[in-house]
């Protein structure tokens, strides 16, 4: 008897660590604040006229006084995820959204970081961890072993005028989740000297003795991550029909046996490089050029094109799907044995 | 530095004096104030704007340089011009040049010549542009006629902080 179940395996990768960073490096240079730090705090800029002038035909010239002005602190903070929509499945736990945390003031100032994952809009509220905020000490991108547990009022950030640091934010997700449902967190960074209306003063609470104002931020900047999930998830079904040397369909030696696998990916996410495996199942003898991919037939060698039958270990049908999405719709790999 | 002479003077000039200090040598009165603008909205939702003493200054703000010349002389004063350099960290804000009775120029080379700001031209990366607001280093208000005996002129800019 045969197996009509002969292993299939088709493997598929979340998106990997290179292309999340290519994401955030392109976030980052899309999103460089307009206004930079500007004239360091302190700074102090005279300024005097001077007048030229003939008096009963007698130049003459004479300057004014000197006008000053003290350059005070304005504080102002942005804050900008840099993770791309993060997938994740229930009860995953410390799932991390990574975000840059930018002194855009033109002092330097302490910032203090919390996180909000109740949100209103999404599908549902993503649990913040334990110790739900880190810096990401390693630069890793995610959260790791290096990473620096930050705990507010112990180790705020300091941050010269146009300096970062990266922050990552930690949730858990509940069991209840389903496929597809978005659950929002943020991350916000305060002004430790006070935040409030644009234009709000300080007065003396600035670097070096000088008045603190706030700028456009209002000395608070938040930004706003997204986890969805959703671990991709393949429908596989093969199928086998059999035609004999006789017209028949009965699975005697000399029959030929046609394996139908269609591979279909239904929900949301990538199956990154998805490559599809069958090996050639006991007993039965491969048809040379037999395998075709959506009916396009494929050759039995490695060249180019999307597949081959590997005979470097047991004879096994190779397909490589590339990145596998919903979009793509049903895959349909055929493939030919008769039976030994 | 755009006005590297007067370095010593303007020195001993900041610690003696408030903002605005008249130099008297003789037949002008020559006062420059700094200045910035305070908007107010009063319970009738007018906007009322005043200018206030430039204290609290911080990057993007806009500030006010008045130069006020009184001729305290008993003899008119002819061929009257009034420099002020744009300082540094300060963008000249275009258009925000105000002189009665005087013509207005610009300098893009340190305050070596003058033109009108539409005929300024800059080099930049090798080609040749029209100069912007930012490009200005000096401006220049050249009185029309005599400041008379217990006349005076008035001449304003604002800059941005950068």
């Amino acid at each position: 008897m045969l197996d009509k179940t002969a292993q299939s395996a088709v493997r598929g990768h979340r998106p990997g660590r290179i292309s999340r960073l290519v994401s955030a490096l392109l976030m980052m240079a899309l999103s460089s604040p307009a206004l930079s730090a500007g004239t360091a705090v302190g700074t102090v800029i005279n300024n005097m006229a001077q007048v030229n002038f003939e008096i009963a035909g007698t130049p003459t010239s004479q300057n004014s006084n000197v006008s000053s002005i003290t350059v005070q602190e304005r504080i102002d903070v942005v804050v900008v995820l840099q993770s791309p929509q993060v997938q994740v499945a229930a009860n995953d736990t410390d799932r991390a959204l990574l975000f840059t945390v930018t002194n855009t003031g033109n002092g330097t100032e302490t910032f203090q970081l919390t996180i909000n994952s109740i949100i209103g809009g999404d599908d549902f509220d993503p649990v913040p961890s334990t110790t739900p905020i880190y810096f990401d000490s390693d630069s890793s991108g995610d959260f790791s072993v290096g990473d620096t547990a930050y705990a507010l009022g112990v180790n705020d950030p300091l941050l010269a005028a146009d300096a970062s640091v990266d922050v990552l934010i930690l949730n858990d997700i509940p069991g209840f989740v389903v496929n597809g449902q978005i659950g929002r967190s943020e991350l916000t960074a305060n002004s430790a000297t006070g935040t409030g209306a644009p234009g709000d003063t300080f007065v003396g609470q600035g670097d070096a003795g000088t008045d603190a104002v706030l700028g456009g931020t209002g000395g608070t900047g938040t930004d706003t991550g997204e986890y969805i999930v959703g671990d991709v998830q393949i429908n596989i079904l093969k199928s086998v029909s059999v035609l004999n040397q006789f017209g028949g369909t009965e699975p005697i030696p000399g029959a030929t046996l046609t394996y139908t696998v269609t591979v279909e990916v239904t929900n949301a996410g990538t199956a990154t490089n998805a490559t599809f495996n069958d090996p050639i199942p006991a007993d039965t003898t491969y048809v040379p050029g037999s395998i075709t991919l959506n009916t396009l037939a494929l050759t039995d060698v490695i060249d180019l094109d999307a597949g081959e039958l590997d005979t470097s270990g047991a004879p096994t049908v190779v397909v490589r799907l590339g990145n596998l999405t919903q979009a793509d719709g049903v895959q349909t790999v055929v493939f030919q044995v008769t039976i030994d | 530095m755009k006005i590297p002479h007067l370095y010593g003077f303007a020195f001993l000039l900041f610690f003696s004096a408030a903002n605005a200090i008249s130099q008297e040598q003789g037949h002008l009165n020559v006062t420059t104030l700094v200045q910035m603008e305070e908007v107010s909205v009063g319970d009738d939702g007018d906007r009322q704007t005043r200018l206030i003493p430039a204290d609290t200054v911080v990057p993007g703000d806009v500030v006010i340089y008045t130069t006020t010349v009184e001729n305290i002389s008993d003899e008119g004063a002819d061929n009257v011009v009034v420099t002020s350099p744009v300082p540094e960290h300060l963008s000249y804000v275009g258009g925000s040049a105000f002189a009665p009775g005087m013509a207005i120029e610009f300098s893009v080379d340190g305050g070596a010549s003058y033109a009108a700001a539409d005929a300024l031209m800059v080099d930049e990366d090798g080609q040749t542009r029209a100069a912007s607001a930012e490009d200005f280093t000096h401006i220049r208000f050249v009185m029309q006629g005599e400041l008379a005996a217990g006349a005076q002129g008035i001449a304003r800019f604002s800059a941005r902080l950068d």
